[in-house]
């Protein structure tokens, strides 16, 4: 509508992103690894969904990503279109070293390619490569001590995280080929991470930042008064006329310069 | 994958007798009339021990004077229950166990007032005046005494001393006593400590800082309520009991409180020992769910030091695997791990079990279920409350398009604990233990009115969660920081949430949400069913040729069936074979046996249903019956290719994709292939002949002779070629007897038996396209045809909702009907295609003329196949046979049909018609609140806060008969 809203370069975009994938496989930990750059060897299970903003800088482009970080049970399945409605991009999470939760992340694929916005990004991401990484204990990397070690075993039953690098390798139930291919298949940006070590996260985020086609989304926030950027401004407006593009920018706390 | 669950739908409002006794929060399966019931000869034998439920009006005194008022109410007689509750149904309640009545007597009075003076274990007396008229009484006093002696026999009443030395009361009040010296104590009181159960706190630190918490006020003030009006089992609850709890409960007492309140502690008692029991039986079993809980364990409360230990880890996953095994349905739920890791904090592991039993399945009923139901069904009823109570919050929520339950859902299902600081999660809890799960609504209510200007302001989903998070985090801060007012001041934000949830809130009632849950149900239930409609669409592996809506009506189908004809359950080994990771999956998928699917293709395939348009004068409708016929057995399992007994949906998606887009040589072959059992590609003549029945079947309500003549004519002429093109002995003469094949031989090949059919014109038609058309992606409509609605019964048809009523109705017209002479009964053909006695002539034979031994001698023409037909109206009645099949079979798809979905709703809402609510409470006196009460204790502001939750609570007396109640406390009890 106004012009100043379509020349400002430094406007914020406010991209709506959900994280889907089978329990325990490390959604909780993906986002507070890109938001506060943390990771929680016991992150207590996500309830219904939690909800998180991080700022990204892409070119000359600020990217506000408000993100919905869903439960990853079975039975919360019904309450997932909750979240993903109107979601710009998605990030499908499974367990390099649980094969089941690649089928899991298969399904949500088709769901959101049937059911979401259809020009929703999906980005595939194959967590917890750490503990299929040959050597380097990863004690270095991170501060992580002893007891860390302790409780991954527990995060992923069934297999023995504590153990030997010739042994780690074959930790790996996902082989990286294989999900890589699928992705392609379907059209989705795949990557694999670790939310303990970071490596890969914010990449994630980065690509999905490229592939989300911003123009349009200001495109069409400037028209309808709707969600994503215009109501930021209108919520501004109601204390302090048109101070609002200052005020995003100047969150220091939330700005990321990935 | 599809997993298909109609228990949602088999869903019964509670009846009276239900409500009563969730209100008392007793035990469901204790010995109530509930099993006895409905078996005869059992019910006799039981006769003697079954003891009658009664209740009575009665007025209650505390037997010690000036304490507490008297209230008039309601006694219950509940064996092995007693109890009771004021007219308002909340200001005084109590329920006891029959056992720890130590004695009873008839108390000598005023004439015609009947008074029972009751002692309990604890020393505690009450009198009770049954203000019923005299029979009345008299009945229920000798019912009281059956009950108390049936008590006795049991040996109950030995074992409450035993169960008391688990409470933590016991010792309060011991110590109190030693104290004031009032009892030489019995034994010290350290000894009698080890005895009572407590939680991870007593070693791991309760969260909280004791002394802002007020512990030893608060300690003190239950000591002297538990002295005077019982304790755990026999605890009586006067409001000054609710309202003790609303300014929190003592971290020691607060597990047996929540037991005591919630109801748990009854299960407790009922079932001594069970915990460990389940616990040992199922030793080493794993499960979907005990790998859910596996993962979870380090990720329950993961902050508070006793999770950090195997000690805190262990219980945890003790009570939640326990759970689990118990209730294999529900399982394990993300969420329980929290709300046991929490209460652990303040219980004991078999407290914790039973507690949380009592969650998962009173308090919060199908919250952590596979469906989360009942989830979804109170985020829509807190919805609507929050629609009517604050609609300004409501509509500006509709207009930005926020989502209340993206912030409320998770208060509801974790108890606030992991939405806010866990020692104000706590307090709310107290409450919800003591005054039920309308505090969830009043809470959430509260913190959307007490933020309702912000809220104003918020744009989206994202803002609504960080102003609540925001909130969440300065719930310990001044309400009032800026007030001149020092009291004020004092008051926290949490402080102020609780007031304006119990004050303003207090319209919303027990019965409130009752009825609210009433109303929403069946959408709840249909935006499940939607919803795993879609999945499993959506997760078929093969769609086939079948279009998205076609897959969904094969699934409504399939889904019908289920309901019908529920397939049996899967039956689980016993648990000591159950020991691998892939057990049980936690949905496993549905698949129906035969007689499911008999259902199944009788809504699919017209020859699978027997259909009667039966006509008496006052209405036509359709009498639908399912099929039974071996063509329908052998069509399950020739689709049944994983050879397991049971179809899947994809199964049936598949099966369906192979018969229904077939042209003529496909469906010539899948007709062949079906009834070759062995698969050798040769038909035996017993085949040929079970073939040859299967078309009989199919075609066995086909007006006219012409299907019956083109069977016969098949028969013969496959005998015929079939003799004729089997394989010769090299040289042999062919005018030689054909060589002797055993029925059970190979016999026919495909081609031969494609000859066949093609020879007759009739069967061609039939395969080329009458076949597939017999299977129909289309609802089957309600079995009403559009009535004429003329005569006596015209209106009626509308007004009925109930089958049964429905069948009723049937009958009673059917019989009026055939008195009157108008009752006919017409059965629908499957294909209908012929609609006179006509015959189509028997084709020139393609091969071989001169082995035709006969072509039919009539030679007619065989009518117009297409679907299009005169429009006949059945307002008149039916001139002939022929134009009532035919208007039916074409209205079938116009008639305004009616799925499931609505009858049920229909059922639904009639239901809730009928059931009115039983008790209606007058809440228009508890929102006034009166602060004139008051108590004398130490002045460090713990009464202050009480004072804040005064309500006025009626007795429900007069001057006169407050003064008849207080007289009984002295009264002397009759002699003899
Ligand atoms: N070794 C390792 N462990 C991880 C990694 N990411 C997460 N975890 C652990 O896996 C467990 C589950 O992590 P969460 O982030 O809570 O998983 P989630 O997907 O959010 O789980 P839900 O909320 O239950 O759906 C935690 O114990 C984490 O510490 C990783 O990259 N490497
Ligand atoms: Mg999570």
């Amino acid at each position: 509508m106004t012009d100043a809203a379509s020349g400002a370069a430094e406007r914020s975009v406010q991209v709506k992103l959900v994280l889907l994938g089978e329990a325990a496989v490390g959604k909780s930990s993906v986002v507070l690894r890109f938001v506060s750059d943390e990771f929680q060897a016991n992150k207590e299970p996500t309830i219904g969904a939690a909800f998180l903003t991080q700022k990204c800088r892409l070119e000359d482009r600020v990217l506000r990503y408000e993100i919905w970080d869903t439960a990853g049970q079975e039975r919360f399945h019904s309450l997932a279109p909750m979240y993903y409605r109107n979601a710009q991009a998605a990030v499908v999470v499974y367990d390099v070293t649980k094969a089941t939760s690649l089928e899991k992340a298969k399904t949500w694929v088709k769901e959101l390619q049937r059911q979401a916005n259809p020009n929703i990004v999906i980005a595939l991401v194959g967590n917890k490569v750490d503990l299929v990484q040959p050597s380097q204990p990863s004690s270095d990397s991170v501060a992580v001590d002893a007891e860390d070690e302790a409780d991954d075993a527990t995060a992923t039953p069934g297999e023995n995280a504590g153990s030997t690098s010739g042994e780690a390798e074959s930790l790996r139930q996902v082989p990286r080929e294989e999900a890589e291919a699928y992705a392609q298949e379907a059209g989705l940006l795949f990557f694999e991470t670790s939310a303990k070590t970071g490596e890969g996260i914010v990449e994630v985020f980065t690509e999905i930042a490229k592939k989300i086609p911003i123009d349009q989304i200001l495109a069409s926030t400037r028209g309808n008064a709707g969600r994503g950027g215009a109501a930021g401004g209108r919520a501004g407006a109601g204390q302090e006329g048109g101070v609002n593009l200052q005020e995003n920018t100047n969150k220091a706390r939330d700005a990321c310069s990935c | 994958m599809a997993t298909i669950s109609t228990h949602l739908r088999n869903f019964k409002e509670p009846t009276r007798e239900q409500l009563t006794q969730l209100f008392f929060a007793l035990p469901p399966d204790v010995p109530a009339g509930e099993h006895a019931r409905g078996a005869g000869e059992q019910e006799k034998a039981k006769a003697g021990e079954q003891v009658e439920r009664m209740e009575i009006n009665a007025v209650l005194s505390l037997g010690v004077q000036g304490i507490e008022d008297s209230y008039a109410g309601k006694l219950h007689l509940l064996p092995p229950y007693l109890a009771f509750a004021s007219l308002d149904r909340k200001s005084v309640r109590f329920t006891i166990p029959l056992c720890t009545i130590r004695r009873v007597e008839r108390l000598n009075a005023r004439a015609g007032i009947y008074a029972l003076s009751l002692s309990l274990w604890h020393g505690m007396k009450i009198v009770v005046q049954l203000t019923s008229l005299r029979p009345t009484a008299d009945l229920f006093c000798s019912l009281l005494r059956d009950a108390l002696k049936a008590e006795l026999q049991r040996g109950q009443m030995k074992v409450v001393k035993g169960f008391v030395k688990t409470c933590y009361s016991e010792v309060l009040v011991a110590e109190s006593d030693e104290k004031d010296g009032a009892k030489p104590p019995e034994a010290p009181a350290s000894e009698q400590e080890s005895m009572y159960l407590g939680g991870l706190g007593l070693k791991f630190k309760f969260p909280g800082d004791p002394k802002k918490l007020r512990e030893a006020s608060k300690t003190k003030l239950w000591t002297t309520y538990l002295k005077m009006h019982g304790r755990n089992l026999t605890l009586l609850r006067y409001p000054q009991c609710t309202r003790l709890v609303q300014v929190g409960l003592p971290n020691r007492l607060r597990g047996e409180m929540w037991e005591t309140l919630s109801g748990s502690l009854y299960l407790r008692f009922a079932y001594p020992g069970r915990y460990e029991r389940i616990l040992e039986e199922n030793a080493g079993r794993t499960s979907t769910s005990t790998e859910e809980i596996e993962k979870d364990l380090h990720r329950s409360l993961p902050e508070y030091s006793a999770y950090q230990s195997e000690q805190g880890i262990g219980s945890l996953r003790r009570v939640l695997q326990a759970y689990s095994f118990k209730n294999p349905e529900t399982g394990y739920c993300q969420a329980m791990n929290i709300l046991a890791a929490a209460i652990l904090i303040y219980m004991s592991e078999e407290q914790a079990f039973w507690l949380l039993e009592v969650i998962c399945d009173r308090l919060l009923p199908g919250y952590y279920s596979p469906s989360m139901h009942g989830t979804l069904l109170d985020q829509r009823v807190f919805e609507s409350l929050v629609q009517r109570c604050l609609p300004i919050i409501h509509d500006h929520f509709q207009q930005v398009d926020v989502q209340l339950s993206v912030a409320s859902l998770p208060w509801f299902l974790s108890l606030f604990i992991n939405s806010m600081p866990m020692v104000f999660a706590f307090r709310i809890i107290d409450c919800f233990f003591c005054m039920g799960p309308k505090v969830l609504f009043q809470v959430g209510l509260a913190i959307l009115k007490i933020n309702g200007e912000q809220l104003l302001q918020i744009q989206d989903d994202g803002g609504f969660l960080n102003l609540m998070r925001d909130y969440f985090t300065r719930l310990g801060e001044s309400a009032h920081p800026n007030s001149t007012d020092p009291r004020a001041r004092a008051i926290t934000r949490f402080q102020e949430l609780l007031l304006v949830s119990f004050r303003e809130f207090a319209v919303i009632t027990d019965d409130t949400i009752l009825s609210e849950r009433r109303k929403y149900r069946s959408e709840i239930v249909h935006s499940i069913e939607t919803f795993s409609k879609r999945s499993s669409v959506r997760n078929l592996k093969s769609l086939g040729r079948f279009t998205k809506e076609q897959a969904g009506f094969i699934y409504d189908a399939l889904f019908k069936a289920v309901c019908v004809e529920p397939p049996p359950a899967v039956s689980l080994p016993p648990p000591s074979l159950l020991t691998t990771k892939d057990g049980q999956e936690e949905r496993p998928e549905t698949r129906i046996g035969l007689r499911t699917f008999r259902v199944f293709l009788s809504e699919i395939a017209t020859w699978a249903r027997d259909e009667k348009i039966v006509s008496n004068g006052f209405q036509q409708r359709v009498d639908r019956e399912v099929a039974d016929h071996e063509m329908i057995d052998r069509l399950f399992f020739f689709w049944d290719t994983s050879i397991r007994g049971t179809l899947s949906f994809q199964d049936l998606v598949s099966g369906l994709d192979g018969v229904m887009f077939n042209d003529l040589m496909e469906n010539i072959e899948w007709f062949f292939n079906l009834h070759d059992k062995n698969k050798d590609g040769y038909l035996t003549k017993d085949e040929v002949l079970t073939l040859s029945e299967s078309l009989l079947f199919i075609f066995r309500f086909e007006v006219g002779d012409a299907y019956l003549g083109a069977v016969s004519r098949f028969m013969s002429n496959a005998f015929e070629y079939g003799d004729a093109l089997l394989p010769r002995p090299e040289g042999a003469n062919p005018e030689d007897p054909p060589p002797h094949i055993e029925s059970n031989q190979p016999y026919m090949n495909l081609a031969t038996f494609r000859m066949v059919v093609l020879a007759d014109e009739i069967l061609e038609s039939f395969f080329e396209t009458d076949f597939s058309s017999t299977f129909r992606l289309e609802p089957v409509p309600l079995m009403d045809l559009p009535s004429s609605n003329n005569g006596i019964l015209g209106g009626l048809w509308q007004n009925i909702a109930t089958d049964d009523n429905r069948k009723l109705l049937y009958k009673v017209s059917d019989e009026i009907g055939r008195t009157i002479g108008k009752h006919q009964v017409y059965h629908r053909p499957a294909i209908g295609k012929y609609t006179a006695l006509e015959e189509p002539k028997a084709r020139e034979s393609l091969i071989m003329p001169t082995m035709r031994r006969s072509a039919s001698k009539t030679s007619l023409t065989a009518t117009d196949s297409s679907a299009s037909l005169s429009s006949a109206t059945l307002a008149t009645s039916a001139p002939s046979t022929l134009s009532v099949e035919k208007q039916a079979s074409t209205d079938v798809s116009s008639v305004e049909y009616s799925p499931m979905p609505t009858m049920f709703q229909a059922a639904a809402q009639a239901a809730a018609y009928m059931e009115r609510t039983p008790f209606a409470i007058d809440d228009a006196k508890d929102i006034e609140d009166s602060e004139e009460e008051d108590l004398d204790v130490e002045d460090d502001g713990v009464m202050d806060e009480v004072d804040a939750f005064l309500e006025a609570h009626d007795s429900g007396l007069t001057e006169a008969e407050r003064e008849i109640a207080k007289a009984l406390i002295n009264a002397e009890p009759v002699n003899g």
